[in-house]
């Protein structure tokens, strides 16, 4: 042992041995005992069949963390269509079932109400009851309304006519809009997917849209490589009737961006809708929307 | 009747604690490798390292057809040795290929002959050590464990009593994300046992010529492992400037010591003569292996929930990106290691010049001589500075790390560097808490006295060793108490996995699949990977793979998804194409998903 000179039976040093030591059993306790904190497989069932009993349609089902979703979707994956997993927000779900582990929660069960809760081993199952944004109108689950067609610098127009799942513009293969699963910001959305043209702009217009109180877009590039291989800018503009009513950039690091456009004083009519897109540097542009009319 | 056990002398119960703790490092590693599967780089140098072999096994064939030459004209070298190249050089690889030939149970000749990346001329007359070819490929990796281990046990006995040294070894191997890399047929474990090996050699060179010469070689061998051996001198020439100050003060220029004119001269010498592929055009592809590494392209890896793929350019991600190497450092490394460590930095910053590292141990002021310095023994005329020393290999590859240029997407493995000194820090971290110890002890206990040192050792181990076993095999994935385990490191966004190795529990569910699911999408495991996977018998010869991408996805049956951050959008193609959100199977860690299955058609 090394020699020991008084000063080393200091409260310091005292100190520090107790809390090391003290750390070196707590560390060991924690990670014998952390494991059988998860969650088990028979608590991910019978939190499901909880949900089952009680879900209804039209009803929202996240994790919290997000990151146990996949598991989430092994149980539940069937009540979890891909337009509910791919939601613009969660705005329209009036109810939101939470199934919550080490008590994070979600942001889609933070506004409403807990109308049950019930915990089954490490999982507990939330219902939260709150006011959902109707939906008059949504953009992509209407997508064959909308007429889609490309103007060039000098103001001409051409039409992009639909051949198989997209409208395809004359010319250029990547100038195009469909309707796809895209990724913004390392989620998944349904949203129309519409590469910007090069000194062009891509034209999407829906004639008749049943407007609300709010029009909401959101925006994002799509596709990490892309996003990888390039830094330009996607404009959008938005005109509801002929008129301009907001327009965005959107870049790399947006992410997944929701705005809402107040249309209250249009409220209960029907208007054209129209979103012009362009890029000053359309290269490795995945440019993705999604819009909906609300309330 | 009393057992008389022979009494050891100091030097050979010292030889006799190394062998035990790098006997214990092989038998540690041997007992779990088999656990952990194989990420895309090791599918390579498996692929790389036969190969490699091949050159050897014609080189043999010619040499008994009198055609030796012939094995060194360019088309020879080239058909063998131009696999993995220009990426990385070849030492390592080499010994996994002939490890893999002397050690390995052959079934060559039977259903997975053709799986090989050279052709089986027959069955291969070897020592069979292990049942697995992998294991076989493996061992050489792990022996260089097992010597880092040993190596950190002698470097801090210099410093340090047995027990605390023991601890250090302990600590070093006692890592998570050190234990994952460690038994794999890659470079990372190899490169920190060479980079630990030339430190050493360079500190003992500091009074020992000898170890002069040693240092060159092991540098050399170091460049001939992986690349970050370019950094070495670059800390050393740090500490020896600071060790020299007093040259510099009165304004001399430090003589250059044997260690670094060693490397300078060894290295390349060294580096030239272990890569065949190098000899047919030198200096054009040491430029393409030195550009292929300065011009590394970023790849994706996921930190505090954000995907980076690119040098960022904001001060605001600048600043949050060059935080990644101490915050990895801070949330992998177990906490009682890294509190110990604190103790020995503060130990370190208060010694005095000339004084010893710990109280009754071996000083560090200059030695008896005629106190000139020597250009041969250029450490024993002054304090050696171990403070110092201990700071460059410290954070010298964290430092690195946080360029925020620098591509961050090995996590840990690009400053492992760092890490044995990092566990010799904490050594002098428990040396500096014995005599606290020994002063709560009762002083009349002998017995006791002398067992706290052992005992207390241990104690501080046993964080590190049982955490590192939950980890296992799952390391990267892995994060400590203070992030909050698997758990919290997700939570955190931390990275949770690369290169698609942890697939290996599923093999059994997926051998068990129905016939119809052998049209199997593998993501992100390569396909030397899945041969090898054939070639162990782990899995089904008749699991076919449907190519990379989103075609080789439409294509499949069954398919697995990694979870990465930047992997979501094969998700959305699964989604898509089986037309589902609900996976047939998720493979998680204490809840948390690692790798996801579909399958097309399932309820």
């Amino acid at each position: 042992m090394e020699n020991a000179p008084s000063r080393l039976t200091t409260r310091a040093g005292l100190a520090v041995l107790a809390a090391v030591s003290l750390l070196a059993l707590v560390e060991t306790a924690s990670a014998i005992v952390a494991p059988y904190r998860a969650p088990t497989d028979a608590d991910w069932r019978a939190a499901a069949g909880a949900i089952r009993a009680g879900f209804r349609p039209g009803d929202l089902i996240v994790a919290a963390p997000a990151w146990a979703d996949s598991i989430l979707r092994t149980h539940l994956g069937d009540l979890i269509p891909v337009e509910v997993a791919g939601r613009l927000d969660d705005e329209r779900f009036p109810r939101v079932w939470e199934v919550s582990q080490r008590g994070a929660r979600d942001a889609a069960a933070r506004r409403g109400a807990v109308a049950e809760e019930r915990r089954f081993g490490a999982l507990t199952v939330r219902r939260v009851e709150r006011d959902p944004e109707p939906v008059r109108y949504d953009f992509v689950a209407r997508w064959s309304d909308a007429r889609v067609s490309r103007r060039g610098a000098a103001g001409a127009s051409v039409d992009c006519p639909p051949v198989g799942d997209r409208a395809q513009c004359p010319g250029a293969g990547d100038n195009f809009v469909r309707r796809q699963i895209v990724e913004v910001d390392t989620r998944l959305r349904v949203a129309l997917l519409a590469p910007p043209a090069s000194q062009a702009t891509t034209v999407v217009e829906y004639p008749d849209v049943p407007l609300g109180r709010t029009l909401v877009v959101a925006t994002g590039l799509s596709n990490v490589w892309m996003r990888k291989a390039a830094a330009g800018t996607v404009d959008l503009r938005v005109f509801v009737g002929g008129a301009e009513a907001a327009s965005f950039t959107t870049a790399n690091d947006d992410g997944w961006v929701v705005r809402r456009i107040d249309t209250s004083a249009r409220a209960g009519q029907v208007a054209a809708v129209r979103f012009e897109i362009t890029s000053a540097a359309p290269q490795s542009r995945q440019f993705a929307l999604a819009a909906e009319a609300r309330r | 009747m009393k057992l008389a056990l022979p009494k050891l002398d100091a030097r050979r119960a010292d030889w006799l604690i190394t062998a035990a703790l790098a006997i214990a490092t092989m038998a540690w590693l041997l007992a779990v490798e088999g656990r952990q599967g194989f990420g895309r780089d090791e599918g390579q140098y498996f692929r790389a390292g036969e190969r490699y072999w091949g050159w050897f096994e014609e080189l043999g064939s010619n040499l008994a057809h009198g055609e030796l030459t012939r094995s060194f004209s360019a088309g020879s070298i080239d058909r063998y040795w131009s696999d993995n190249a220009p990426d990385h050089p070849v030492i390592m690889k080499t010994l996994y290929g002939l490890s893999w030939r002397a050690f390995h149970r052959c079934h060559c000749t039977g259903p997975t002959r053709g799986l090989h990346p050279i052709p089986v001329k027959g069955r291969h007359v070897t020592l069979p050590l292990f049942e697995r070819e992998s294991t076989a490929f493996r061992f050489p990796a792990i022996i260089f464990a097992a010597l880092l281990v040993a190596m950190v046990y002698r470097f801090a006995r210099g410093w340090l009593s047995r027990p605390p040294a023991a601890a250090a070894a302990v600590l070093t191997l006692a890592q998570p994300h050190y234990f994952f890399h460690a038994p794999i047929s890659c470079f990372d474990a190899p490169i920190t046992t060479m980079a630990f090996a030339v430190g050493f050699a360079y500190w003992k060179s500091l009074r020992s010529p000898r170890w002069g010469i040693a240092a060159g070689v092991l540098f050399g061998l170091s460049l001939g492992v992986k690349h970050n051996a370019w950094l070495m001198p670059i800390f050393l020439v740090g500490h020896y400037l600071w060790m020299r100050r007093g040259d510099l003060r009165a304004r001399r220029f430090p003589r250059p010591p044997l260690a670094f004119v060693a490397m300078l001269v060894l290295g390349p010498i060294i580096f030239y003569a272990h890569w065949p592929w190098l000899w047919n055009s030198p200096v054009a592809r040491t430029r393409a292996y030195v550009n292929r590494h300065l011009q590394h392209e970023h790849y994706n890896f996921e930190y505090l929930g954000i995907n980076w793929n690119n040098p960022p350019t904001t001060t605001a991600r600048k600043l949050l990106r060059s935080t990644a190497p101490f915050v990895e450092t801070g949330l992998t490394v177990p906490v009682t290691t890294l509190a110990l460590a604190a103790v020995g930095i503060a130990v370190l910053v208060r010694r005095r010049r000339g004084q010893p590292m710990v109280d009754g141990g071996p000083g560090e002021g200059p030695v008896a001589g005629d106190g000139r310095p020597s250009w041969v023994r250029p450490g024993a005329d002054v304090d050696r500075a171990p403070g110092a020393f201990m700071l460059v290999q410290t954070l010298g590859p964290l430092a690195v790390l946080a360029v925020p240029s620098t591509p961050i997407f090995g996590g840990v493995k690009h400053f492992m560097t760092a890490m044995p000194y990092l566990a010799v820090l904490a050594g002098i971290g428990v040396a500096r808490l014995l005599p606290v110890l020994a002063g709560v002890l009762p002083a009349g206990r002998a017995r006791l006295l002398r067992a706290a040192p052992v005992v207390f050792a241990a104690l501080v181990c046993l964080p590190a060793v049982v955490e590192t076993r939950r980890s296992h095999p799952d390391g990267l994935s892995h994060y400590n108490l203070l992030a909050g385990g698997f758990a919290g490191g997700a939570s955190l966004g931390m990275n949770r996995q690369f290169w698609g190795y942890s697939v290996l529990p599923m093999m059994d569910a997926i051998n068990r699949d129905e016939p119809e699911n052998r049209a199997m999408y593998w993501h992100d495991v390569i396909h030397d990977a899945l041969n090898m996977y054939k070639r162990d018998g782990r899995l089904a010869l008749d699991v076919g793979d449907t190519g990379f991408g989103e075609d080789g996805l439409r294509r499949s049956q069954v398919g697995i998804l990694f979870y990465e951050k930047h992997w979501a959008i094969y998700e959305g193609w699964f989604w898509d194409s089986y037309g589902t959100t609900k996976p047939f199977m998720v493979r998680e860690r204490e809840g948390v998903p690692l790798v996801t299955m579909y399958r097309r058609g399932a309820p």
